[in-house]
Formats: C-alpha cells, sequence, structure tokens
C-alpha cells in the first residue's frame, strides 16, 4: 500500500478536482450508498468500491488509484448519483481519475470491441451508436489507396457491444459475445408439447441472488443466453433463432434510467418493438419477440415474465 | 402540566392562534383566536360519555393514524385541559353527542371563534419541529411496502398506551417480527432533502432498539448508520450497553429496500463498511429513523413575531454562541427545538433558560435599551407629504420602524438596536442617529482629512468587527501605513454615501469601507444593507473613472488583524503607485461629481454648525506649534 505523503499532499487530490467532474470530490463522508446500488461489486469484480478510490485520492494514493479496478470499470449508469445524499456525481469523479490515469499512459484492463478493417465501410454508424464515445473515424492508406476506417479508442470503450449490433457490415466484434458465440448457445432440443424460447438476459437487470439462481432452474425448452447489456441484441439475431424453428425471443433489459451503459436497454427496445411490428406485417402472428424492462427494486419477476411468454407463445405455434 | 393548568398565575390557551403580535418588550400586544371546539370548556369534565355515542371513526394524528378516535374527541387521554372538541370536518351532525352530555350541557354547536388581544410582557417561542415524511424517498418504500413505518410509527406501535397496547406487530399481518433493521439519517444529513444532522436519531435508535430487545429479547435487531453520534453524559455507556445487549450496528447507508411480494419480508441492501462489501439481509420490519424538520408554518410564525430564520427554517437566535435563547427582537425567547435540533435534556435547559431571560422582563419596572437608537425629525420625512418612500423601514433588522402614508415614519426606541441604516437609507436625511449623528460624522470626516487629504487613506469601521480588526492589529504590533485614518460608526449599514463621498469631495486618496463578515453582523442583516450600498458606490465610481484600488470594500472580523493591516498596506501601494500630480488631476476632476452628490446633506440640520466647528478645529490643528524639544 502507498503511504500518504504530506510532502506531495493535494498534488493527486488538486489534479482530479481540477478536472471537469472532478469538484465534488470532498463532500464525500463515506457512507457506502453507491458501493451497495452499484451492482458492479456484486456481479463483477469484488475489489469495486467508488467510496474507496474517492477516499484514495482524497489521500493521494496516485498508484493505488491507478490500479484500482474502480477507476476502469465504472460505466457511469449513474445509479449511484440520484442515491448520493452528498449529490455527488460519482461516476465524473471516476472518469476524471480515469482521463488522469489515461494521461498517465496506463491502459484499460476491460476486454473491448474489436474492428475487423477488412469489414469496415467507415460509414460511422458505430461511432453515433457509442455512449461512451470510443469509436471514430481515422483516415488510412490500405493497398496504396486512402480510406476511411473505424478505431476503437480502449480506454474509452466499456465492452456493452451496443455498436456490434449496430454495424451494418458485422464488422465490429467483442470476445465472448460475438454473434458466434451467441449463435452456439441457441441449439434448443425442440418439442411438440411446449414452446421453446430462447431468453437474452442483460447481466444487469436482475438484482437479487435468487432471481439469478432462478436462470439455472429454467426447464430445457428455454434458453438463458447471457449478454453484457440488451443493446448488444441484433433483431438478426432474433431472427436467425425465430429462422432456426424457435417459438419465440424474450429480451430483458434494464428500466429506463437504469441501463449501465447508459442507452442501451433504449436501443434495444426500439430495434425489437420494430422488429415485432415487421413480423407482423409478414403475417407471421406478431408477439413473437418481446422486449421487457426489469426495475432493481422488482424481485421474482423474470420467473412470471418467462412464463407469461410461454403461455402466450403456445397458440402461435399453429400459425408457422 | 396538571399543576401548570391549577396554577392561579398561568392560563393555558390550548386549540389557540397567535394571530397578531404588535408592541414591544414588555409592552407587546397580542391577538388571540381561540378556535371553537363546540364544547364549552367551563362545563366539560372530561367523562368522555360523549365518545361513546358518537358514529363517526376518524385516524387519529396522534397514533400516527395507526388508530382511529371518534369525532369529538381529545388528541390524547393526558391532554390539559381534558376538554373535548368536535371535529366539524367529520361531524354528521346527529347530535348524539348532546344526549350523552345531558344535563351537563357542555355541548354548544353554535359556538364561534374568540377573539381577543391580551397584554404580554415577554414571549417564548417553543413551537418544536416536525418529523421528514420519508415518501419522497422511493428506494426505501415507504408508503409502498407495508412493513417499512417511520420511527414515530413505531413509538406508537410499542407504546402500551398505543394502539396495539404495547404489542409489536408487522402492519402486513398482525404478527411480531423477529428481526427489525433500524436505519438511521432518513432525510437528515442527505443535500437532498435536510443537509443537517437531526442531532438526536442516534440515541433515539439505541433507545429504540434496547427497549424492544428488552420487551422481546429473541429479536434481531440491526442498526444502520452512517457514524454513530453520541455527544452526551451517559450516552456512549449507553451505546456500549446496546451492543452488549446484542444489537447489530452495520455501517453503511443502505440504497435500496426491496420486498418479498408473498411474505412482505424486507431486503436491505447496503455496503457494509467494515467489511467492505455489499452486503443484503433480510428483515421483518424496517423502521426508518426521520430526520426532524421545521414545522410546516415557521413562515407564519416568523411573520407574525417578526423573528428571523436561519438557513433551513430554525428560528434565528441573537448570537449561536453567546446568546443562543434570545432572538433579535427584544423580549422574544426561543426554547427547544424550533431553534434547532436538540434532545430532551437540550430542551428542558433551553427551556429554563429561556423562562428565566423572560421572567427577568417580567420582575423589572425598567428596562434599559441601546442609547444610539434612530430619530425623526417629522417635518423631513416624504411620507408625512403623502408620498410613498418607507426606504427605512425596510433597513431596520428589527422592525422598529412605522411607515404609514400621511404621517412621519415612526422608530420604536425600545425595538431599535442602533445599528443606523435606517439614517443612511434615508434619502431625505430625515432621520438620525443618537451619538452618530450626521454633523459629528462629518465633523470628524473634514477634521481628519483637514491636512494633506491625497495622502490618507479614510476607514469606515463598523463597531463589531473592523473597528476590533484594527484595534486588534495595532495592540499585535501589525505595521501598517500611518497615512490611515479612520472612524467608528456601530454597523456598515450606517456608512452613509454622502459621507463617502464627502470624503472624495475634501480629497481623500483612499477610502475603506468595511463590516462585518456577512454571517457575523451584530444587527442581523445590517451588513447587507451596508454591501448592497457599497456594491453601488463601487459601480458609480468604476463609471466615474476612479483608479480602481481607491475605494475598497471590505469584510473584516475582529480577529482578522493582520488582514486589517494588508488591506491598509495595499491601499497604501494603489496610491504610492500613481504620481502624484495624476492622483491630485483626479481628485479635482472628481470634485464637482462628489459635491453634487453630496450637496443635499448640506440641509439637514446641524450640518452647518458642525463644519463651521470642524473648520475651526482643523485650523487650530494644521496651525498649532510643535512644542520645541519634542520634534
Amino acid at each position: 500500500m502507498e503511504e500518504h505523503n504530506p510532502s506531495t499532499a493535494a498534488t493527486f487530490a488538486a489534479q482530479v478536482r481540477s478536472v471537469p467532474g472532478g469538484e465534488h470530490l470532498d463532500l464525500c463522508y463515506s457512507c457506502g450508498t453507491c458501493v451497495s446500488k452499484c451492482l458492479i461489486q456484486q456481479k463483477l469484480e469484488p475489489e469495486y468500491n467508488p467510496r474507496r478510490l474517492l477516499h484514495m485520492v482524497m489521500m493521494d494514493m496516485r498508484e493505488d488509484a491507478y490500479q484500482s479496478p474502480t477507476t476502469w470499470l465504472c460505466s457511469a449508469c449513474d445509479l449511484c448519483y440520484p442515491a448520493c445524499p452528498q449529490q455527488i456525481h460519482i461516476s465524473s469523479l471516476i472518469g476524471a481519475v480515469k482521463t488522469l490515469a489515461v494521461q498517465d499512459g496506463h491502459v484499460s484492463p476491460l476486454e473491448t470491441v474489436q474492428v475487423d478493417e477488412t469489414l469496415c465501410s467507415g460509414c460511422a454508424i458505430c461511432v453515433m451508436s457509442c455512449p461512451y464515445e470510443a469509436p471514430h473515424l481515422i483516415n488510412k492508406e490500405v493497398n496504396g489507396v486512402m480510406d476511411r476506417f473505424s478505431e476503437v479508442d480502449a480506454s474509452k470503450c466499456m465492452g456493452c457491444g451496443i455498436c456490434v449490433a449496430a454495424c451494418p457490415m458485422g464488422a465490429i466484434a467483442r470476445p465472448g459475445v460475438a454473434n458466434a458465440d451467441i449463435l452456439a448457445q441457441m441449439k434448443i432440443k425442440k418439442r411438440k408439447d411446449v414452446p421453446s424460447l430462447v431468453v437474452f438476459i442483460c447481466d444487469w437487470s436482475l438484482r437479487a441472488d435468487e432471481d439469478v439462481a432462478l436462470l439455472e432452474t429454467f426447464p430445457a425448452n428455454v434458453r438463458v443466453i447471457h449478454i453484457p447489456c440488451s443493446g448488444r441484441i441484433d433483431p438478426q439475431l432474433a431472427l436467425y433463432a425465430l429462422a432456426g424453428g424457435i417459438d419465440g425471443v424474450l429480451v430483458c433489459g434494464c428500466q429506463p434510467g437504469e441501463c449501465h451503459f447508459k442507452r442501451g436497454n433504449y436501443v434495444s427496445q426500439c430495434k425489437i418493438s420494430l422488429l415485432d411490428q415487421m413480423l407482423g406485417q409478414m403475417e407471421t402472428a406478431q408477439g413473437r419477440v418481446r422486449f421487457i424492462q426489469l426495475g432493481t427494486q422488482e424481485r421474482g419477476r423474470i420467473r412470471l415474465e418467462v412464463e407469461g411468454m410461454l403461455h402466450d407463445l403456445a397458440p402461435l405455434r399453429e400459425v408457422r | 402540566m396538571v399543576d401548570a393548568a391549577r396554577h392561579p398565575k398561568i392560563k393555558i390557551k390550548t386549540y389557540t392562534n397567535v394571530e397578531r403580535v404588535e408592541g414591544y418588550v414588555g409592552n407587546f400586544k397580542v391577538q388571540l383566536r381561540e378556535k371553537s371546539r363546540f364544547v364549552i370548556r367551563e362545563r366539560c369534565n372530561g367523562c368522555g360519555d360523549c365518545v361513546k355515542v358518537c358514529p363517526i371513526d376518524v385516524p387519529n394524528y396522534f397514533e400516527m393514524n395507526l388508530a382511529p378516535h371518534k369525532a369529538i374527541y381529545v388528541a390524547m387521554s393526558q391532554s390539559v385541559p381534558l376538554t373535548y372538541t368536535i371535529d366539524m370536518d367529520a361531524c354528521i351532525h346527529c347530535y348524539k353527542c348532546v344526549d350523552a352530555c345531558g344535563a351537563l350541557e357542555a355541548i354548544d354547536f353554535s359556538q364561534q371563534d374568540k377573539v381577543g388581544w391580551e397584554d404580554i410582557g415577554s414571549i417564548i417561542v417553543a413551537t418544536g419541529f416536525n418529523h421528514f415524511d420519508p415518501t419522497p424517498m422511493t428506494e426505501y418504500g415507504y408508503g409502498q411496502y407495508p412493513n417499512v413505518i417511520t420511527a414515530m410509527e413505531m413509538e406508537r406501535l410499542n407504546n402500551s398506551a398505543g394502539p396495539t397496547t404495547g404489542n409489536l406487530i408487522r402492519p402486513s399481518d398482525g404478527q411480531n417480527p423477529k428481526s427489525v433493521a433500524i436505519i438511521n439519517c432518513v432525510g437528515s444529513r442527505d443535500k437532498r432533502y435536510n443537509p443537517w444532522c437531526s442531532n438526536f436519531c442516534c440515541m433515539y435508535a439505541i433507545k429504540n432498539a434496547v427497549l424492544l430487545k428488552q420487551m422481546n429479547p429473541e429479536i434481531d435487531l440491526t442498526i444502520y448508520y452512517m457514524d454513530i453520534r453520541t455527544p452526551g453524559k451517559g450516552y456512549e455507556e449507553f451505546y456500549d450497553r446496546a451492543r452488549e445487549m446484542g444489537i447489530r450496528f452495520i455501517q453503511g447507508r443502505p440504497s435500496l429496500i426491496t420486498e418479498d411480494a408473498d411474505t412482505h419480508h424486507l431486503h436491505v441492501h447496503s455496503e457494509d463498511i467494515a467489511l467492505g462489501k455489499v452486503v443484503e439481509h433480510q428483515y421483518d420490519m424496517v423502521m426508518l429513523n426521520q430526520a426532524g424538520v421545521p414545522q410546516p408554518d415557521v413562515d407564519t410564525v416568523s411573520s407574525v413575531l417578526n423573528i428571523t430564520q436561519s438557513q433551513g427554517g430554525w428560528f434565528m437566535e441573537y448570537h449561536p454562541k453567546l446568546r443562543p435563547i434570545d432572538t433579535p427582537t427584544d423580549g422574544i425567547f426561543l426554547a427547544g427545538a424550533c431553534q434547532g435540533l436538540k434532545d430532551i435534556p437540550a430542551s428542558v435547559t433551553s427551556g429554563s433558560a429561556a423562562a428565566s431571560r423572560a421572567s427577568r422582563i417580567l420582575h423589572s419596572d425598567q428596562w434599559e435599551i441601546e442609547p444610539s437608537v434612530a430619530l425623526v425629525w417629522p417635518d423631513r420625512c416624504i411620507s408625512a407629504q403623502g408620498k410613498q418612500c418607507g426606504l427605512c423601514a425596510k433597513a431596520c433588522p428589527y422592525g422598529a420602524i412605522n411607515v404609514e402614508v400621511g404621517s412621519a415614519a415612526e422608530v420604536i426606541p425600545a425595538k431599535c438596536h442602533g445599528c443606523g441604516g435606517c439614517v443612511a437609507e434615508c434619502p431625505y436625511n430625515a432621520i438620525t442617529q443618537k451619538h452618530y449623528t450626521d454633523a459629528q460624522i462629518l465633523a470628524q470626516i473634514r477634521a481628519l482629512l483637514a491636512e494633506k487629504p491625497e495622502e490618507k487613506i479614510f476607514a469606515f469601521r463598523c463597531h463589531w468587527c473592523s473597528y476590533g480588526g484594527a484595534d486588534l492589529a495595532g495592540t499585535s504590533h501589525f505595521e501598517y501605513s500611518a497615512n490611515e485614518r479612520g472612524i467608528r460608526v456601530m454597523c456598515s449599514a450606517r456608512m452613509d454615501s454622502d459621507f463617502i463621498y464627502e470624503a472624495y469631495r475634501l480629497g481623500a486618496g483612499a477610502v475603506l469601507y468595511s463590516g462585518c463578515h456577512p454571517q457575523d453582523c451584530h444587527y442581523i442583516t445590517g451588513q447587507q444593507v451596508g454591501a448592497t450600498r457599497a456594491e453601488r458606490l463601487t459601480k458609480i465610481f468604476e463609471k466615474l473613472g476612479m483608479t480602481s484600488g481607491r475605494f475598497r470594500v471590505e469584510w473584516i472580523s475582529a480577529a482578522e488583524g493582520d488582514k486589517y493591516a494588508r488591506i491598509i498596506n495595499e491601499m497604501q501601494k494603489v496610491i504610492n503607485s500613481m504620481p502624484r500630480e495624476q492622483l491630485l488631476r483626479e481628485i479635482e476632476t472628481l470634485r464637482p461629481q462628489m459635491e453634487q452628490r453630496s450637496r443635499r446633506m448640506y440641509d439637514t440640520p446641524q450640518i452647518n454648525e458642525a463644519v463651521t466647528y470642524s473648520d475651526k478645529m482643523a485650523a487650530i490643528l494644521t496651525h498649532k506649534e510643535v512644542p520645541s524639544g519634542r520634534a
């Protein structure tokens, strides 16, 4: 552990305070509300703790702060901001630390997306879709021809996969949840008596541990596929599933305002409801794809939703 | 309470509103509206026969609406006086109560409010506090989850005189809870709602936990806290005792409560700071330990009594450390939580203190007031000529000036504290202040600037702060420019713009306008009156093209001798940095402006004598021969 050294005191904390968003550092009185509101410690990284990071900054522990997973894992979902009794915009503060860390040559340890330049057309749809302004266009000479490509800033990318779903060329992939990985999980043994269902579930939309445990208990006709964000869901994936004989697709995202990646839930909701209407127009019965919002304060709703979807799918099986 | 009611010299007036307060210390006139109870107080013997026959149930606010009372009711069985009241919003006029009352004939449906005036010597305000309603904090689900209750509801549930006769039950199913969580700081220490610490809730949470544990040793109790504050005699020991009894304390402010829809059990999500990780514990019941907030009608009480509020809506004391019981209005005192949240011992202390402060007034035949009070020259007051003005009343922090169009403004000397704000604000110079008349101050300015005024830094200092600061600079031997010349007035509010113009007209090199820091003003808002004027002057001088730094506005406390010395030295540097010819030219250019602006002052009574007198003094001073041998 780095010692608090009075001779260098104020330097790091003062630096953080001077970065936009870092002004309210000293208001924190370490109540822990942000920590328990945040799902990262519970779901991803036990060492994650914004309260502790803020204290490290106040104590000028620069290297400890840079090494802390808190600096890198915060996705600025801002669930903590309305809960903070001191009204500190914590994600901006963490962002300020991250900005300094990047300036000092540290790199994000996150799994980020990669762009395949052989497929990228430079259309900039990814640039518009990203909630973190990570992709940008660059000019690059390939085989003697200047062309435009997308490039992702690894220090900004949070790995949500919204751009993966947005890219019309399929040029962006996130390791672990690439299209191929998801397709591989979609193989369900179909039965005549019960409808088959694929549930895409955003890892962040279930708070209660019982609900997470419940996912394992669904019968074989329900396949649960974990995704980092509902925004990762490309309508094509849902179409693949339906084409493969699966009766329905349920996409579970977060409640409005609670998306872990700022706006993935809105993007996905728009796409899925549009797809549903399109399927209706194509005389394939409407209702095969559905988007639901799960609130962090709700317990046990996922079970009711899956059962309800299976129930609603039963009459649709005749249509096919 | 019963003793007080029987005391021959104590009148208790319940169900009564204070409508107006007039007069001043020792001679208040108070208008009271005794609201109609529809029961004659002298006849009602409190037997309660009327309650037995009343068919209407109304939620009982005293029981936190957990139980009903009838349309004819007393707030609680220990009420003094024990007189029933009919809630006319609920009453259906069946008159069964009239029959039940029978020969006593205590019920009178035609009763009207009684309005009357009382002569009062001194007033004690003890209006207490209210509880924060946690409904807006949706994360805790109060009002949404039946088993989340507030501290006051808990108070009624475990009270043997309460609706369950002290049997603690869960509202959802009537079962006794096996585990209870208490969450502290609900709505307090929270910038979204109330930024203050509510003072008593830590001890209150521990008290409730110990009480529940004593009633039911099997119960599992957890207190969630941010900091446990036990600053009082025996408090820390009580906290120790609670821990020894097996009550668990988790440091960490819960961010969320979720409810199991079937069992109505509650899950409290928080960080356990000692463990450094997020924990989720299940409880049968959760008590929210709410913040204390000011009463909803503090604004009305403030305006009726003419007492001010500090931030947040607590009544403002005269001085937070030295006069915490007095209000700025003489003869009105504060007791208990209406001044700021207090626990029971502190409330009792402040109540006793207020009573003794008030009795000083009741026992004296005469009352000393400030000597330097304001006086109005009725013939100069524009209001007497039927014109709208009222600037003096607006400047007065004490409401000591009555202005009615058609008659001259009137200063109530017993209310006036002598800041002089009204004197400086009056554009017609119709008010003066004893011991600080315009003439006296003007004479001082003229005498001090008689010689080589362009080299002088002329300082206006307020009695309570910046004068003390200058004094401290001297006694601490902080060196500052010997060209400083200063005069004292009671408050920066007294520093009339005419004086500043006059100082520049006389050719002063620089002028310092100094007073207390905004929150420290001895006269509540006097500094604000002064600051507004200083800001206006700064703009005027800037427009007139005065070199910046020649007029300076600074707020200096009596402890800031070093600051006073530094500022004077800085002002000296400004003068030094200007070539002498340039300074003189600037003074000459501005002189007609200053003359024009301060002209009206010369109409003021006594000014001309003061001018002649100070000119003579100045002449003597200038020509005084220096005794040989001392040069």
